[in-house]
């Protein structure tokens, strides 16, 4: 274990020291989600401020509201990480970027799924939405235009925010910022749909109000179900994945074969748990021919194991007769199938 | 197609079609039928708002003659019938029983002193508030009229006779 020496201002996440890379990337990422939180804190007065009866409007400021759940979320749990292990907490506190995550999830799912009712009722019910004139500096426009004029406006920012965090998210190995960073991305698509909606109710077709409303209030359902999935996963320990989710990560595979390569081991198989940013890292080696390794083996291969990424600290190296097969089920290595 | 085609593509149909008929349009073609025709508004009594006088003759038809119906709601109704070209049908009745109607599109327009704090909004839809006034407990009232659900270019046009003469007074 590192003694913390280090000022008050170096960034960490608990006992891990990060390299220069990541402490700029988490300084930009808390910079970047501030930035989004003010821009939100905008957008959303401005829409709220042309909401009218659209249910498309109404679903896209659900939406803008709901946005301000991640960045809260990663930046309460940048927060939370610094701290190191405690007695009460011998792990850490890397796993509130998984609680955060899992939060924010469910809050998505939940208010998705009341959306797509209340939409669904709407078109049901027939509600044909009202849309009247507005002031503007002496003359009376549509309120309409005065939406999609908003919604256009406010359409752009998200994608380029959501670009910037999502080379920050793989540099962090953060999901959460992931997460934000993919549903940003996709905002512009919402604006879409309302403005389209909205252009609808000008055409005199009062339903696609509500299919606008249905196409985002589906999509906020599926962002919250595949976020509760990815964070819900995560938090049982599935095996370590890449930042985006779609393939295990190779630091399994790499380390597996570097304690294989050492001429004291015959071999050697690994378990990762992601604990969020770090990895928790079990390795089982079978020394080669009968005798035990020494403690300066060990302790070197733990060293170079831990030097290989900044993710692996909380390492342990188990010298065993052999493999356990029931505490590694699968064919391959902790990273691969 | 890109999403840039896309993009232009949907911008491009909303520029062609607004160009093409009135913008925003009515689903149930409200201002065109009353424009020329008959304006067909539901009164509720309400102080200075709407006053209905008797005058005589059979008082239990709901029908009422146009000029039993006065107030400031009413006399901005004749300007905005005026305006239209439209004769006016006007129904005398309780708030609950016109919002009825209203929703049913039996009427046109109801008005009777409401304001912005009106309960019948899943019935109908409201004016922008074109009159404020202050009652004996010291508060603000906005007033509105209840228009059609979704019947959007007969409120737009509602909504500019009445901002129009509301700076006008």
């Amino acid at each position: 274990m590192t003694n913390v020496k280090n000022s008050s201002d170096a960034v960490r996440f608990g006992n891990t020291d990060l390299p220069a890379e990541q402490q700029e990337a988490l300084r930009k990422a808390m910079r970047i989600e501030w930035a989004t939180m003010g821009f939100l804190a905008v957008t959303t007065t401005m829409v709220f401020l042309v909401l009218g009866n659209s249910q498309a409007m109404k679903a896209a400021w659900v939406e803008d509201i709901l946005s301000f759940l991640p960045p809260i979320s990663f930046l309460v749990a940048a927060h939370a990480i610094r701290k190191p292990p405690s007695e009460k907490h011998p792990y850490g506190y890397h796993r509130s970027t998984g609680v955060a995550h899992l939060v924010a999830a469910v809050a998505l799912t939940v208010m998705g799924g009341y959306l797509l009712v209340e939409s669904v009722l709407g078109l049901l019910k027939a509600e044909h939405p009202t849309i009247g004139g507005i002031e503007i500096f002496g003359n009376t426009i549509w309120l309409g235009w005065l939406m999609m004029a908003v919604m256009i406006i406010t359409s752009a920012p998200p994608v380029f925010l959501g670009r910037a965090k999502m080379k920050l998210a793989e540099k962090l190995h953060d999901k959460v910022l992931y997460a934000d960073a993919d549903m940003n991305k996709a905002d512009w698509m919402t604006a879409i749909a309302a403005v389209a909606g909205v252009a609808g109710i000008g055409f005199g077709l009062w339903w696609a109000d509500y299919g606008a409303a249905l196409i985002i209030s589906a999509s906020i359902l599926r962002d919250g179900i595949g976020n509760t999935r990815g964070a819900v996963s995560a938090l049982m320990d599935k095996r370590a994945m890449t930042y985006d989710d779609k393939e295990p990560h190779p630091l399994g595979r790499q380390l597996d074969e570097y304690l294989r390569s050492l001429d004291w081991t015959r071999d050697a198989k690994s378990r990762i748990r992601d604990e969020g940013h770090v990895f928790h890292v079990e390795s089982f080696v079978v020394p080669a021919g009968d005798s035990m390794p020494t403690f300066g083996q060990l302790e070197a291969a733990r060293d170079a194991c831990a030097a290989m990424d900044w993710k692996v600290q909380d390492i342990v190296i188990i010298p065993v007769a052999e493999l356990p097969s029931e505490l590694l089920p699968g064919p391959g290595s902790g990273g691969e199938r | 197609m890109s999403r840039g085609s896309i993009l232009v593509f949907l911008l491009a149909t909303l520029l062609g079609l607004s160009g093409c008929r009135a913008y925003p349009a009515d689903p149930e073609g409200t201002l065109d039928r009353v424009r020329g025709g008959t304006l067909r508004v539901g009164a509720s009594l309400n102080g200075d708002w709407v006053a209905i006088r008797a005058s005589g003759g059979d008082t239990s038809d709901k029908n009422l003659r146009d000029r039993d119906v006065q107030g400031k709601d009413a006399e901005l109704v004749r300007g905005f019938a005026e305006h239209l070209g439209a004769d006016i049908e006007w129904v005398a009745g309780t708030e609950q029983v016109l919002a009825e109607e209203l929703k049913h599109g039996g009427l046109d327009l109801v008005i009777g002193g409401l304001d912005d704090k009106t309960p019948w909004t899943t019935h109908a839809g409201l004016t922008r508030p074109y009159v404020e006034s202050e009652d004996e407990r010291g508060k603000l009232h906005k007033h509105v009229m209840l228009v059609p659900l979704g019947e959007n270019a007969f409120l737009l046009e509602l909504d500019r006779y009445l901002m129009a003469a509301k700076e006008s007074s």
